[in-house]
């Protein structure tokens, strides 16, 4: 009991992995979701028809439930010639021959990102809508006057605007990314050899699998050092939240 | 000038067609389960090349769904997520609005520490409370129960911390106005607050919903009963039945479907109360 079940994982490589898989993806998926979410709030902030039916099609799916969302991920990645994405990739010439998308760690977790980012964009494509609705369009009006080029303006009137709301977006999906399980769930099982093992799944594979709660405890609060940083900043700006609408 | 005019229509006509295909592209995810849940399996797994427009439409696949095969079955699972999700949302609503109101406009020894210890909670993302939240079910004797489901959510931590946000808009004129006039203040919660609140109730309601149809991980921990799971951990058991999953991909595509239709629809139709509540836990109004 007691200190042991922390002594015992943190001396465990499979732990000290499922730690490394976790920061790496953070630090690949976290930046790639943010610029896609740029991107399409970009686009749904100019004038254009049907915006409803691009909301749809870009938002929508962050509203929806892991088991109808990673199921049909995990059927377009099928290793047969006529899986999806194999099919897709073979005619445009990407692809010599159908592959097993889950065979290698890299292949595995290209999988994984490229569905988060198709899943969760939406939300921070919401975020940052509200953002760029915000900014007084005296502000373009001016700049155009300057002659600004639109890269020019994105990076003088666009980003300076938007500080806030990227800042909070970046502490948000830092601790979303501890949640890391679905996906491996549903996908790889954490395999191929514990390459895409997260932090919550190895935590379940402790605490629920072998039914080691204590350890699963402990890993908890390992969590939770590694993420105290973040939450706090979260803490900071929540209070920053309660503090305006206080005044 | 009218050229010019014509000319940025046929412009923005011509974007809005590129945004369109790039937004159907985007979707193939959900045509493909929709396309596969309406052919036959093994038309799914052999045709080629793959149709996204099934050759032979079927509703066989939702129909193997609604029968209970392999001792799942995915209707009790419809049934069990409705019951689940509209009791915790609407016990979520009942508390948390008194509670949010409390911690708003009244006075009283703690109330700082009461909310701050809410904010807490909201900074900390949910997965470190999963050991304690388990081990406390667990010792409660409420494992495999609804109750499992529906208690640790009542709380309703953003709940609270969203609708105090709002309600601290409340003119206080109107406070005092009802204070002279002999109002009870649970009158006036009811009279005054909640229709003030509406809004934000209705978006509440909707994300609380959403949240417990789609949870994942929490149900797939404590809920074990055939007979009781619901709707996503009814399909995993359902699809693990199957052997190799893709064996009984058609009736799986049926249930996820059916899975993310509701969403679907909650989206269309009330987008605007999601966003405003996206836009109000940043605090931009």
């Amino acid at each position: 009991m007691g200190l042991q079940n922390y002594i015992r994982i943190w001396t465990d490589d499979r732990f000290w992995l499922a730690v490394k898989n976790t920061v790496i993806f953070a630090i690949i998926s976290i930046p790639l979701t943010m610029a896609v979410a740029m991107i399409i709030a970009l686009i749904l902030n100019q004038k254009v028809y049907g915006k409803l039916w691009l909301l749809v099609a870009f938002v929508s799916p962050t509203f929806f439930g892991s088991v109808g969302i990673l199921t049909t991920w995990k059927w377009i990645y099928a290793s047969y010639p006529t899986g999806l994405a194999n099919y897709a990739l073979l005619k445009l010439g990407f692809l010599k021959e159908a592959i097993s998308w889950f065979e290698t760690p890299t292949r595995a977790w290209a999988c994984i990102i490229i569905t988060t980012v198709w899943w969760i964009v939406g939300f921070s494509v919401l975020l940052y809508l509200g953002a760029l609705q915000r900014i007084p369009p005296e502000q373009y009006e001016a700049a155009k006057v300057d002659g600004a080029g639109p890269w020019k303006t994105f990076w003088n009137i666009t980003l300076p605007w938007m500080r806030n709301v990227l800042f909070f977006d970046v502490v948000r999906q830092v601790l979303l990314v501890f949640g890391l399980f679905d996906q491996v769930y549903f996908f790889t099982g954490g395999g191929p050899a514990g390459s895409t093992r997260t932090m919550v799944y190895y935590l379940y594979l402790v605490g629920f699998t072998r039914q080691e709660l204590g350890q699963a405890a402990a890993i908890s609060w390992y969590i939770f050092a590694i993420v105290l940083i973040f939450a706090l900043l979260q803490l900071i700006l929540l209070t920053r939240t309660v503090r305006s609408a206080e005044e | 000038m009218r050229y010019i005019k014509n000319w940025k229509q046929f412009q923005r006509v011509l974007i809005s067609i590129f945004l369109w295909i790039i937004a159907a592209i985007w979707y193939i995810p959900i045509f493909w389960m929709l396309s596969t849940s309406l052919k036959s399996t093994q038309i799914a797994i052999t045709e080629d090349p793959p149709r996204l427009i099934p050759k032979e439409p079927t509703l066989e696949n939702y129909k193997t769904v609604f029968s209970a095969a392999s001792g799942i079955s995915v209707m009790r699972g419809i049934i069990n997520s409705i019951i689940v999700a509209v009791v915790s949302t609407i016990l979520g609503l009942v508390i948390a609005t008194p509670a949010a109101y409390a911690l708003s406009r009244l006075n009283f020894k703690g109330r700082n520490a009461i909310f701050w210890s809410y904010v807490a909670i909201l900074a900390f993302p949910g997965v470190l409370f999963l050991v304690p939240q388990y081990f406390i079910i667990h010792r409660l004797g409420l494992m495999d129960n609804f109750l499992a489901l529906i208690l640790p959510g009542l709380g309703s931590t953003f709940g609270v911390f969203l609708l105090r946000q709002y309600m601290l808009g409340i003119p206080r004129e109107l406070e005092d106005a009802a204070w002279i006039d002999g109002c009870s203040r649970l009158r006036f919660l009811i009279t005054v607050v909640i229709p003030y609140v509406k809004p934000a109730l209705t978006t509440l309601a909707l994300m609380s919903f959403l949240g417990s149809w789609n949870s994942f991980l929490w149900p797939l921990l404590v809920m074990n009963s055939p007979e009781k799971l619901t709707l996503p951990i009814a399909l995993v058991r359902f699809s693990a039945g199957w052997g190799d999953p893709f064996r009984g991909i058609g009736p799986l595509m049926a249930g996820a479907f059916i899975s993310v239709l509701p969403t679907l629809i909650i989206f269309v139709v009330f987008h605007k109360y999601l966003m405003q509540g996206i836009s109000l836990s940043v605090g931009e109004k």
